[in-house]
């Protein structure tokens, strides 16, 4: 459990940043098997998975100059990396060039492997998703949280019982959870990741050995903070953290309903980043 | 054995499934449980598993053992096929003239046309009964279905709801059901064309209806009996029946099976 002190600490650093209490104070209604009661549609502050340090919401002409500004003056203040107090994802030197490689080709492609993932229509791990999806929907049953995402009708299923991780050597596109309420806080600890999505449009990766911690740090009846903390030291110095405000989405429409989206099914997007040439391996 | 549904049948199921459901929603909270009970291991005879609103409760971890995913029908074995006696009730679907025709291309051309073997989503029944393990997970007011598949999720909504408005082409279709005493019946319409329903090229249009019953032989076994309807294709409504049988492995779960990802997996390693 030491881990878990460290982290709080950590975590208790980035609160200045974000002015959310870490421990919650709300006192949630109690599910038949004793969790706390947080079932529904939530989003967080800026979706969009482009960048994990220079977030931004859209794809506009005015999204895109405001990130341009951003990049230019090097300012990480929307950053979602909370912790290091830099605000950027600490990579040893080989894995900084390795992310910077991937961003340029991912916008001047010429191979296969220059395409982000992400346009093939792959699950896209713990992090990518729920940032991505338009909507995310928390179910609990007893002994359970599942996280059901519309894109690419993407799931997580949570088990709350203890039991052990499965076997290192299987790797899934959404790696493996378990979980546990600590009060009103949701921790998940995530492993067995195959790291074959990105992190972000911008190249950030991390390699199979992740490890990620997760808090779903619920504050309120409409609102949580999410905290992923990520250690790999094949790839970074040292862990780092993501923290991100999330609120409640569709509360005025009781009736809403979750429909999933198909992606892959007749997904041509990556046929036409070659632009017809059938030529090119994708 | 299982009786063939009438059309009689299914339109009195169409009247029960606008009945109230009236659930005790809530009233059973088990407030001195420990937080967090967690999965209890699956019984093993005895009592059928009930949910806390006296409903059969399905939750558990699931799979047909059965060879309907390659072929409906009776068949013999082949290269690309085990054998298997077919889960039709009366061995034969009864295609209309051209549809009989259309089937038979399709079956020549199976490699390449069944959407299986290009990883889409499976279609409904044929999520049930394709050859990976599924979780169902039950609330008050649905159930939600997760297939090692491709990350397959289905919604059944079972809150006295109605199917939207217009016909929406889905790859699973929208699901309603509701309790006919211990069984569970699904309505299930707004299907593209695109599925099969197996390896051999049976198929249908978007006109398909399904309706599916889940009812417990046991507290490890579900009959699963769907009745297909498609006046399109078909001469009549069908009846497919077979055992769904529950995973008793210890801390058994789904993985996945992202089958639409192996032939790039090599370019991100």
């Amino acid at each position: 459990m030491s881990e878990h002190r460290i982290f709080a600490l950590v975590a208790g650093v980035s609160l200045a940043l974000s002015g959310a209490a870490f421990a919650s104070e709300w006192t949630p209604k109690r599910l038949p098997d004793g969790q706390p009661d947080v079932q529904g549609f939530y989003r967080p502050e800026i979706a969009g998975t482009y960048s994990l340090v220079r977030p931004r919401r859209g794809v506009g002409i005015r999204d895109q100059e405001e990130y341009d500004k951003r990049k230019a003056s090097n300012d990480l203040s929307k950053s979602r990396v909370v912790d290091p107090p830099d605000r950027l994802v600490p990579y040893q030197p080989w894995a900084r060039d390795k992310q910077q490689a991937l961003e340029a080709s991912a916008l001047n492609w010429t191979q296969p492997e220059h395409i982000d993932p992400q346009a093939r229509c792959v699950p896209g791990g713990v992090t990518r998703t729920i940032f991505w999806t338009q909507d995310f929907e928390i179910r609990q049953y007893p002994g359970y949280v599942v996280f059901l995402d519309d894109q690419n009708h993407t799931s997580r299923t949570i088990p709350l019982d203890g039991r052990p991780h499965i076997p290192e050597k299987i790797k899934l596109w959404m790696a493996d959870s378990r979980g546990h309420w600590e009060g009103a806080t949701l921790v998940v600890d995530v492993t067995n990741d195959n790291a074959k999505h990105r992190l972000s449009n911008e190249g950030d990766f991390s390699s199979d050995k992740v490890h990620i911690v997760e808090k779903y740090i619920f504050t309120g009846p409409n609102s949580f903070r999410l905290e992923q903390r990520y250690e790999d030291p094949s790839v970074y110095t040292k862990p780092w953290t993501i923290a991100s405000e999330f609120t409640r989405a569709h509360a005025k429409e009781p009736s809403y309903e979750l429909w999933f989206n198909e992606c892959q099914e007749g997904e041509r997007d990556v046929e036409n980043l070659y632009h017809g040439d059938k030529t090119k391996p994708y | 054995m299982t009786s063939h549904l009438s059309a009689a049948t299914i339109a009195a199921k169409f009247r029960a499934a606008s009945r109230p459901l009236g659930l005790a929603l809530g009233l059973f909270m088990a407030l001195s449980a420990p937080p967090v009970a967690g999965a209890a291991p699956a019984e093993t005879g005895g009592a059928l598993p009930r949910a806390a609103n006296g409903k059969p409760d399905f939750s558990g971890l699931w799979q047909a053992l059965s060879t309907a995913d390659w072929d409906l029908e009776p068949h013999h074995a082949r290269k690309d096929a085990p054998p298997g006696l077919g889960v039709v009730v009366g061995g034969e679907i009864p295609y209309q003239t051209w549809a009989a025709e259309k089937r038979k291309e399709n079956y020549e051309k199976r490699e390449t046309l069944d959407p299986r073997n290009k990883c889409y989503l499976p279609g409904i029944p044929r999520a049930t009964y394709s050859p990976y393990p599924f979780q169902i997970f039950q609330g008050d007011t649905h159930l939600t279905l997760l297939y090692e598949y491709a990350h397959t999720a289905r919604t059944i909504y079972t809150n006295d709801t109605k199917h939207p408005s217009g016909h929406i082409d889905w790859w699973l279709g929208d699901s309603r059901g509701h309790w006919e005493g211990d069984k569970l019946v699904v309505d299930v319409v707004d299907f593209n064309d695109q599925t099969w329903f197996d390896h051999s090229g049976n198929f249908h249009s978007d006109a398909l209806h399904v309706i599916e019953n889940y009812s417990f032989i046991d507290p490890d076994h579900i009959r699963y009996e769907v009745t297909i309807e498609d006046p399109k294709v078909f001469t009549r409504p069908w009846t497919i029946d077979l055992v769904l049988y529950r995973h008793l492995e210890k801390n058994f779960q789904l993985l996945e099976y992202e089958c639409y990802t192996f032939d790039y997996e090599r370019f991100y390693p």
